[in-house]
């Protein structure tokens, strides 16, 4: 079993991150001779900086990745979502524990689409046991999801319908209010196509109102979003 | 001031051209005074006046008391007129006095109010009044006066009957020649307008003039052709007769004494003459008498020149007794009964003196030096001196009559003067009518358009209000979801994201506690957890809200507008609408006039429909949107009330649109109103 582990905390809170130190330093007080060498970034350009850096080194065994991050100078990398994809091509051998305050369906689904994260924490459902106990799952027996992702994986294996990522991410922008004009330039659909998939999502959720407001409601209680 | 004084003059004279209009009218029948039925008291006095029984006196006592009473009552035009009418038959009694006085009055109203008419008629009646006094030069110039403002007026008939008698004036003071071309123009004029009896008058002028020029046989054609245009009259009159007995004397005169005899006698043809007109009758008498006299036929005659004088005597008729005298004179004288020639001489020779009978008086002087030889000088030279200071007065009289002639035509200058002055006047007044109402008009078509560019105007200011609302009320909205935004991403990323820090730093502190404290510890923990959540739901509810509503400002306007007017109107509502329908995407003129018409319709349905219920629906079809108001009140005929002024404004509002409007509604069963609407959707 290795005994050293090289983390990297990519976190704009320092709360939240000095948190994950106290969990971390409760694991290796568990487990000896468990020991953790940390590192923290608290933006994206500092976070991809030490990727970078570690992927010429040594590589990096553990990364806590916030989703929302102040985004890098250049706006090439936005999110921890992005961080989380150039981790999985610079060092594919890290495992990744996101952790967000995200908790619509719809970001999460597309994160795990993305990133295929070994763990995946939302913050409200976690406490410091939690923690602790993602740490030691995501590094010994991955991976550790919280409750209300396993929910969501649950809904969606129990559905029987599909929607690809298109109707998701028009039911996304429907539910914040993205005006129908501007949904050509988001989705790589016409305004007519939009209709179309509007009416297919109608017939598969059952929704008998020409409103969207119904549509978005049952999508969201359906756990699409 | 000048300015100020001029513009009253000229309003004064405007008003003054509308009395003269009227003033003219009535006076067409100023010379026809028995067609005149002024007030009642006023005309009966005036009737009484005319009424040929009474005594002279008593019909002039009459004559004053309708002028006292006009004086007192009557005003402006009909005072006027009635003063004409009493000068007219102040003239006829013979009343100089009063004449004068109405006459004058009338003369100087007339001359007031500009009225030409009136002048001149005024002008006549002094003229008929001199001439009947003998003052001819007044006579004529008065007579002339009216002549010139008669032309001045085109009155041909009036103008040729002062002609008529300013040539028959000429015509007594021997100014023949300038008589007859006097009478030759009043021909003229009469033959123009076919006025026979004036024409017959004329001609006989002519031939009487032609006989004073011992000129018979023009004398004689001209008689011809006045009884020629005898001949169209209806009342003849002793015309015919009297035309007979001065054809007889031209013959007299050429000494023809039988054919005389002949006229004279067929004259006397008929009796009636003697009671139709017993003064020619006397004549005829008298005339045949004298021709028989100088054919030396003696017979009876002097029971006819007797006759002749009886009758003469009986109607006080002077110049007539005086020719009789004169008659019997020579008749005797014939008879070598020299005294009793010369006595009937002396006779003739002192009525015909009285009287002023100058040709007469001279033809006794002329007869006296011939017969009575002993005084034959003294009747010579009287005679003489007669005949010098006669010739000498005609001539002056003539003199005088150059003169009027030249001051008529100063006249008649002034007359045109004021008719053209009238013309003017009136033209000028026309003008200024026309310019005003143009005026008029102008400005009120300006108003007119004016009022309509006001109410586009406000009707666009309406739109731009309801524009601004709308943008208002987009920003407000804006302004609120940014600001729930702003507080939803504080409270997720910054406070719950520190909450979270310090509850996860709080759980590993683990500090050593008993088992109490310990379990509350983690029960703290666990409710800061559930705070965490609660904020997490409050952000995304903030968040999910907002962004919401404001997509659908209008439609929240709409709602809105419902909601209040359900209020009023007290009735229920339910709004729907097609979910397809992007209201960002649809212009926003045409949200403008859907809400207005919605506005209009609601009104209408509080305040004629009694419904208790309503509702609205927003439609999509074909790409048109569809608005359906329908409401269960009391409805109404559609054929009966089209025009409604609310409808119209709906109706035009969708047809700007290029939209359509349609209305159904029947009496108890409603209203349901359907606008139409194209909007550019690309599907």
């Amino acid at each position: 079993m290795k005994q050293n582990y090289k983390v990297l905390l990519i976190e704009d809170h320092p709360l939240i991150a000095e948190a994950y130190r106290s969990a971390l330093k409760f694991v290796s007080k568990e487990k000896e001779g468990v020991n953790f060498f940390i590192e923290t970034a608290n933006n994206c350009d500092d976070g991809y900086e030490k990727i970078k850096d570690a992927s010429n080194k040594n590589g990096l065994d553990l990364i806590f990745l916030d989703i929302r991050l102040p985004p890098s100078k250049d706006s090439k990398v936005l999110s921890g979502e992005d961080l989380g994809i150039i981790v999985n091509k610079l060092l594919p051998d890290s495992k990744i524990i996101i952790s967000t305050t995200f908790n619509d369906n719809y970001r999460i689904h597309s994160i795990f689409k993305s990133v295929n994260p070994d763990g995946f924490l939302i913050k409200n459902d976690i406490t410091a046991d939690e923690i602790i106990a993602a740490v030691k799952s995501v590094l010994f027996d991955p991976p550790y999801y919280s409750k209300s992702v396993i929910r969501l994986l649950r809904n969606e294996v129990s559905n029987d319908f599909l929607l690809d990522n298109i109707d998701r991410r028009l039911l996304y922008e429907l539910s914040i209010g993205t005006k129908m004009k501007d949904l050509p330039s988001l989705l790589p659909l016409s305004i007519a196509g939009i209709e179309k998939r509007k009416r297919h999502l109608k017939e598969v959720f059952d929704v008998k109102k020409t409103d969207d407001k119904e549509l978005i409601t049952i999508a969201k209680e359906k756990g699409f979003i | 001031m000048n300015r100020l004084n001029k513009l009253s003059r000229l309003l004064y004279c405007l008003i003054l051209s509308n009395l003269l209009l009227i003033g003219c009218n009535s006076n067409e029948k100023t010379n026809l005074p028995e067609e005149q039925a002024p007030a009642d008291d006023f005309s009966s006095w005036i009737t009484i006046s005319k009424s040929e029984e009474l005594q002279l006196c008593e019909r002039k006592e009459a004559l004053h008391r309708a002028y006292l009473m006009n004086d007192e009552k009557a005003e402006g035009v009909n005072k006027i007129e009635n003063l004409k009418i009493i000068a007219f038959q102040a003239y006829k009694l013979n009343d100089s006095g009063l004449f004068k006085k109405a006459n004058k009055e009338a003369f100087e109203a007339s001359v007031k109010i500009r009225d030409t008419l009136g002048i001149a008629n005024a002008h006549w009646n002094y003229g008929a009044f001199y001439a009947e006094k003998e003052v001819y030069d007044s006579a004529y110039s008065h007579y002339g006066s009216a002549l010139g403002y008669y032309q001045a007026i085109k009155n041909d008939h009036y103008s040729g009957k002062m002609l008529y008698n300013m040539a028959f004036i000429k015509g007594r003071l021997k100014d023949y020649t300038g008589s007859e071309n006097l009478t030759s123009q009043a021909i003229v004029k009469y033959k123009q307008l076919n006025k026979y009896k004036s024409l017959y008058t004329s001609y006989n002028h002519l031939a009487i003039l032609f006989k004073e020029l011992e000129e018979y046989d023009r004398a004689l054609d001209y008689n011809e052709e006045a009884l020629s245009y005898l001949a169209y009259l209806d009342d003849k009159k002793t015309y015919y007769e009297g035309s007979l007995n001065n054809i007889g004397l031209i013959y007299h005169k050429q000494k023809n004494y039988e054919r005389a005899i002949e006229y004279f006698n067929e004259a006397l043809e008929k009796d009636s003459l003697k009671y139709k007109n017993i003064e020619l009758y006397a004549r005829l008498i008298d005339n045949r008498a004298h021709s028989k006299l100088l054919n030396n036929d003696t017979v009876h005659l002097l029971n006819e020149f007797n006759e002749s004088l009886r009758i003469r005597d009986s109607l006080n008729n002077h110049a007539g007794i005086t020719l009789s005298k004169l008659h019997l004179a020579e008749f005797y004288k014939k008879k070598n009964d020299t005294t009793n020639a010369i006595q009937f001489a002396e006779e003739a020779k002192y009525i015909a003196k009285e009287r002023k009978n100058n040709r007469d008086y001279l033809a006794a002087l002329k007869f006296l030096s011939k017969t009575d030889d002993q005084n034959a000088n003294t009747y010579l030279n009287e005679f003489i001196d007669v005949n010098d200071s006669l010739q000498n007065v005609e001539r002056k009289i003539r003199n005088i009559f150059t003169r009027i002639d030249l001051e008529t035509d100063e006249y008649r200058e002034e007359a045109d003067r004021l008719f053209k002055q009238k013309v003017l006047i009136l033209v000028v007044s026309l003008c200024l009518l026309l310019i005003l109402s143009l005026l008029y008009f102008v400005n009120r078509q300006y108003s007119k358009s004016k009022e309509l560019q006001f109410e586009s105007e406000q009707q666009k200011a309406n739109e731009q209000i309801y524009l601004l609302s709308l943008e208002q009320q987009a920003k407000l909205e804006e302004g609120k979801v940014q600001e729930r935004n702003r507080i939803s991403e504080e409270l997720h990323d910054g406070v719950l994201g520190k909450l979270f820090g310090a509850r996860v730093g709080l759980g590993f502190l683990n500090p050593n506690l008993d088992k109490g404290a310990t379990q509350k510890y983690n029960l703290l923990i666990g409710e800061l957890q559930v705070i965490e959540k609660e904020i997490r739901d409050i952000s995304h509810e903030l968040k999910n809200h907002d962004t919401y509503s404001s997509s659908v400002s209008f439609f929240n306007l709409v709602t809105k507008l419902i909601i209040d007017c359900s209020e009023i109107g007290g009735f229920e509502y339910r709004l729907t609408k097609d979910g397809a329908i992007f209201w960002e995407d649809v212009d926003e003129i045409v949200k403008a006039n859907l809400y207005r018409i919605i506005q209009e319709s609601l009104q209408n349905t509080i305040k004629f429909a009694k419904a208790n219920e309503v509702l609205i629906d927003f439609s999509i079809q074909d790409g048109n949107l569809i608005l359906t108001l329908v409401d269960n009140g009391v409805g109404f005929n559609t054929l009966k009330r089209k025009t409604g002024i609310g409808l119209k404004n709906m109706r035009s509002r969708a047809e700007k649109l290029n939209g359509e409007f349609t209305i159904e509604s029947q009496p108890n069963k409603g209203t349901k109103t359907a606008i139409r609407i194209p909007i550019n959707k690309e599907i």
